[in-house]
């Protein structure tokens, strides 16, 4: 009786304790969670000037000229890109950032599939990827400029980890649950494709990225192809280790 | 006597200073010819250290010609050393660059909504009422205005925290008596730093005055022995529309 009482007692405090730490939670707002509204990445002075800025990228490219263009037209001073202590970075930020939480609401899987079967994961994975690389068209010309301003040591770091948080949300899109070692290796091989595939998109030159397209899938296939294989050689290595062990143990070895 | 204490760094920090803020509207890159150059007031910057840096950095980088800065100054005979000064530059017989007489906690010569970059180096820790001059800064800049200010702040590090002490303590009253014959102002000078608010304290302070923060608020320099802050006054949404 005792166990039993102490973990109901347990279970009491916890369930009194979790509103308020919920509350205090959802103030912080520090983790993905799709019952709680995120609030928005930027202030509304900095999206309004950001997002001008980007309508200007087009012509003038990733440069502190867009910022204080995109600064003029919505009502503020070349100075005001002060605001932005990064610069064109933040600039390229606030792009990906955009795109990527905008992808939860550009891409919509049916529930069903046409033959009435469900949409695999994989499926998945590479709409949602083609959705984010089309949303880099209209900057596509001069995103190699973006690319080299990612590349500079400084910012280096919060790149990777936006990249990280994009390649986590098209695997959470997709409805990946896993909790083993793959949640690792899914995320790092989906980040190292997509990259790659963006690089290949600023050189493409064929009709509606159609080498593109081809490039990812080879990606992805590649990808699988190496999980399988990984998959096939963990599942060799253990059974081996395990027979050997065996074989050990019946020759009277104390294993 | 300045690099003397700081060991030439202070110059290093107003280079920064001046290049971060970016003076100067480049004739070449914008579009729009209404407006030429930015209207800069430089609060005590009796000497013209500050004035003169970004008359330069606006006229050589950014090919602009325009560019104005008020230097405004509570101490006379700061300004007329200023003004001294001023002769060697190309600017001294220019409209570019005025001098004038001013308590920063009350410029009244100086309309308001007319100051696209209000600067500060080394001037606000003598403030009296701090929260007056940045509100009188928030009256004065134009919306979209930046309020920029360099100042003595709070290293972080604490090993270097207690040599920095050491070298403020001991090494700069010395020097000052040694040098300049007089320990008392450079005994004020190491108090008044050690008086003046921490980074966080300070960006509140603009926040408070109704800037909006960039960022964190601040950078630091050399480990925050030195800080830069920023405030930018919201362009309201009625001006917005109306453009």
């Amino acid at each position: 009786m005792p166990p039993i009482r102490l973990t109901r007692s347990l279970l009491g405090t916890f369930q009194t304790a979790s509103p308020r730490s919920t509350a205090t939670l959802k103030q912080r707002c520090c983790y993905h969670s799709s019952q709680y509204s995120q609030p928005p990445p930027f202030a509304p002075a900095e999206s309004a000037i950001l997002s001008a800025a980007i309508s200007h990228v087009p012509n003038v490219g990733f440069t502190i000229d867009a910022l204080k263009l995109g600064a003029r037209d919505a009502g503020y001073l070349d100075a005001s890109t002060n605001l932005f202590p990064r610069g064109v970075f933040d600039l390229i930020n606030y792009h990906l950032v955009t795109q990527r939480l905008a992808l939860k609401d550009t891409v919509q899987f049916p529930t069903e599939g046409e033959n009435g079967k469900k949409l695999g994961t994989g499926v998945k994975i590479r709409t949602l990827a083609l959705a984010r690389l089309r949303a880099n068209e209209p900057v596509v010309h001069k995103w190699q400029e973006a690319l080299a301003i990612m590349a500079q040591p400084t910012y280096v770091p919060p790149s990777l980890a936006e990249l990280a948080r994009l390649s986590d949300e098209m695997w959470y899109l997709a409805g990946d649950k896993s909790v083993d070692g793959s949640w690792y290796t899914k995320r790092a091989s989906l980040s190292a494709i997509y990259s790659a595939t963006e690089v290949f998109m600023t050189q493409d030159t064929s009709r509606n990225f159609v080498d593109t397209e081809q490039f990812l899938d080879a990606r992805l296939s590649d990808g699988m192809k190496l999980g399988s294989t990984f998959g096939a050689l963990s599942a060799w290595t253990d059974y081996t280790v395990h027979s050997a062990v065996n074989v050990l143990r019946s020759k009277g070895m104390r294993i | 006597m300045n690099d003397l204490m700081s060991l030439g760094i202070h110059r290093l920090w107003k280079d920064h200073f001046i290049r971060n803020l970016n003076p100067g509207r480049n004739p070449l890159t914008s579009h729009t010819a209404q407006e030429k150059g930015w209207n800069i007031l430089d609060i005590a910057g009796g000497t013209g250290d500050i004035a003169f840096g970004m008359l330069d950095h606006a006229s050589t980088v950014n090919n602009d010609a325009h560019t104005k800065v008020t230097v405004a100054d509570i101490n006379p005979q700061m300004l007329a050393e200023g003004r001294k000064r001023a002769l060697a530059t190309p600017y001294a017989r220019s409209d570019r660059l005025t001098f004038v007489e001013a308590n920063a906690e009350k410029l009244d010569m100086i309309p308001d909504n007319s100051i696209d970059l209000y600067t500060v180096a080394f001037g606000i820790r003598n403030f009296t009422h701090k929260d007056v001059a940045l509100r009188e800064a928030y009256r004065v800049l134009k919306p979209g205005g930046v309020f920029a200010c360099l100042e003595f702040s709070k290293v972080k590090n604490p090993v270097f925290d207690a040599i920095y002490k050491r070298w403020s303590f001991s090494a700069i009253p010395l020097i000052g008596q040694l040098v300049a014959g007089d320990r008392d102002s450079y005994q004020y000078l190491v108090e008044s730093i050690e008086r003046f608010p921490s980074q966080t304290e300070f960006r509140d302070m603009i926040k408070d005055a109704g800037f909006m923060i960039p960022g964190q608020g601040w950078e630091d320099l050399t480990d925050g022995i030195a800080a830069i802050h920023k405030g930018v006054k919201p362009a309201s949404l009625q001006q917005v529309s109306e453009r």
